[in-house]
């Protein structure tokens, strides 16, 4: 599997601005290393699932 | 006993009961010393000295005339400042609650109250149990008693460091990626993070509705058994609790753990990342110990603890959001400088990864049970070594490095626990987790209480 692309900055700052959240620069450069460094851990999670892996709508741990 | 502070929940029950001491009488131990100690800690950030003076003289009218509602009754307890109080405020150790006051409590406090226990006080916690503690926010941060240049872990700050400090018997904590268990380990208390489900969340302020647990810190297991007893429940007013049988926890303390099988999970803290060489002595340690009291302990390839973490993290990042959203627009200022940060990712995550992520936990709980299969609890490290010094700048972002320890058993639900096993030369306590299969408390309790019982580490305190 190929590694998802990463955002740049601006390509970040862009999609920052359809949040709706007033956000900084500060934040915003934090964010984005935030979000690209999360991103890259998440290529831990599969892409492809069953249809049984579905999820039970409340978490239960005895399910 | 001179110090009635150094008491044990299961030890003050019977003097309270043979009247041997009142509750007022240790109330006011606990009183004074948060009096004389807590201002080097700032682990409290209400004290209800009043509230707690009144339940104490209703203890003692009621155990005098012979009624004993139970191992609570007089007990003086407090709580992480994300528990609803009626008239009590509840801060959360955000600006954004600062004076809040509720005017019911939450589903835990009234059990507790119920059960006779007397209200000390609010304690200090990460902002929402998420944030660190920074100095842009209206309440000092907790330091730890151990060596108060440290933190002392979190969110459940100030409830870590309250019990191990005699400032409280008992204290509650909430536990969504390990904040029971981190400042239990870093304090040197016992704690236990129940299965998801087992206690009541309604009334306490949320981080995260499919991965936040509710429960105990005290200083032994048994007196976290003594506690979750009264807790654990089902409520109709929390859409995740659950209908499980009633146990007797304090009951499973006293259980035999000849023949009881556990499972180590040596490679999430000997891997690609390792626990100090002290951290691994003293778990290798508490290993021979079980064994000797006749539990069988095998080592078991689990997944990798980098799915669990990265699982987990999303959830939360994703949920907290979802939370917080409207004041993280409209106030964002109000804020600690990482908490606001943190609630502001999850706007970032589309449906898809979220529900990515809630499919790859249900895949991770299957696996750890098929890894369990044969097995009745899960030994690991609680966590990777010394803690932060105090003055540390926080990181905005607290995913980077080393994968949570504890984040498995909130990804898949079960209870798990955290239980000192030595002191390192630096003077900071060592501890391992305990984990059982979903809704099984009670060989936890009975493996963390014969261990405890079988080593000599309840016997030391922080000097303050």
């Amino acid at each position: 599997m190929s590694p998802p692309k990463m955002p740049t900055l601006e390509e970040f700052r862009a999609r920052a601005a359809q949040t709706g959240m007033p956000l900084t620069d500060e934040d915003i450069e934090h964010l984005h290393k935030g979000y690209v460094g999360l991103l890259e851990q998440m290529q831990r999670i599969p892409t492809h699932w069953a249809w049984a892996a579905e999820p039970p709508q409340v978490f239960r741990a005895d399910e | 006993m001179s110090d009635l502070t150094l008491l044990g929940i299961a030890e003050a029950g019977r003097l309270l009961t043979r009247g041997d001491i009142t509750a007022t009488a240790l109330t006011e131990s606990f009183l004074k010393r948060i009096e004389a100690v807590d201002h080097k800690l700032a682990s409290y950030i209400t004290v209800t000295a009043d509230m707690a003076r009144t339940g104490a003289r209703q203890a003692d009218l009621e155990l005098k005339g012979g009624v004993r509602r139970g191992p609570m009754h007089g007990i003086p307890v407090a709580l992480k400042d994300i528990y609803e109080t009626a008239g009590v405020r509840t801060t959360g150790h955000s600006a954004l609650r600062k004076d809040y006051v509720p005017t019911i409590d939450a589903e835990t406090v009234r059990r507790l109250k119920d059960a006779g226990a007397v209200i000390l006080g609010k304690l200090g916690t990460h902002e929402f149990a998420n944030g660190a503690m920074t100095p842009d926010q209206p309440f000092p941060a907790v330091r730890n008693p151990w060596n108060i240049d440290y933190q002392p872990g979190g969110s459940s700050s100030g409830s870590g460091a309250a019990v191990a400090a005699q400032l409280c018997m008992g204290a509650m904590g909430s536990d969504t990626g390990g904040s029971i268990r981190n400042p239990a380990g870093f304090c040197g208390t016992a704690g236990i993070k129940p299965t998801y489900g087992l206690v009541s969340r309604c009334g306490i302020f949320p981080l995260s509705f499919s991965l936040d647990t509710a429960g105990p810190l005290a200083w032994t297991m048994e007196d976290c058994a003594l506690m979750l007893d009264v807790l654990a429940g089902h409520d109709p007013n929390d859409q995740g609790s659950a209908r499980a049988p009633k146990v007797d926890y304090g009951a499973a303390c006293d259980r035999p753990i000849k023949g009881l099988r556990i499972a180590l999970a040596r490679s999430w803290y000997e891997g690609a990342a390792s626990v100090t060489p002290e951290m691994k002595t003293a778990i290798d340690e508490a290993v021979r110990v079980l064994k000797d009291l006749g539990a069988t302990v095998d080592e078991v390839v689990f997944p990798d603890i980098r799915d669990y973490h990265i699982c987990g993290r999303v959830i939360i990042t994703v949920e907290a959001h979802a939370i917080h959203r409207q004041e993280v627009i409209e106030t964002p200022e109000k804020f600690g400088y990482t908490t606001r940060r943190r609630f502001q990712l999850g706007a970032f995550f589309t449906a898809e990864q979220y529900i990515s992520a809630l499919r790859f936990r249900r895949q991770l709980t299957l696996d750890t049970r098929a890894a369990m299969r044969g097995y009745d609890l899960v030994l690991t490290a609680n966590h990777w070594g010394a803690p932060d010094k105090f003055e540390e700048p926080q990181p905005i972002f607290h995913f980077f490095g080393k994968p949570s320890l504890t984040m498995p058993f909130n990804v898949t639900g079960q209870p798990a626990a955290t239980i000192c096993c030595g002191f390192g030369r630096d003077g900071f306590p060592l501890s391992f987790q305990l984990a059982g299969r979903a809704f099984d408390e009670a060989s936890v309790f009975a493996a963390g209480s014969a261990y405890e019982r079988a080593t000599p580490w309840r016997s030391r305190r922080p000097a303050l």
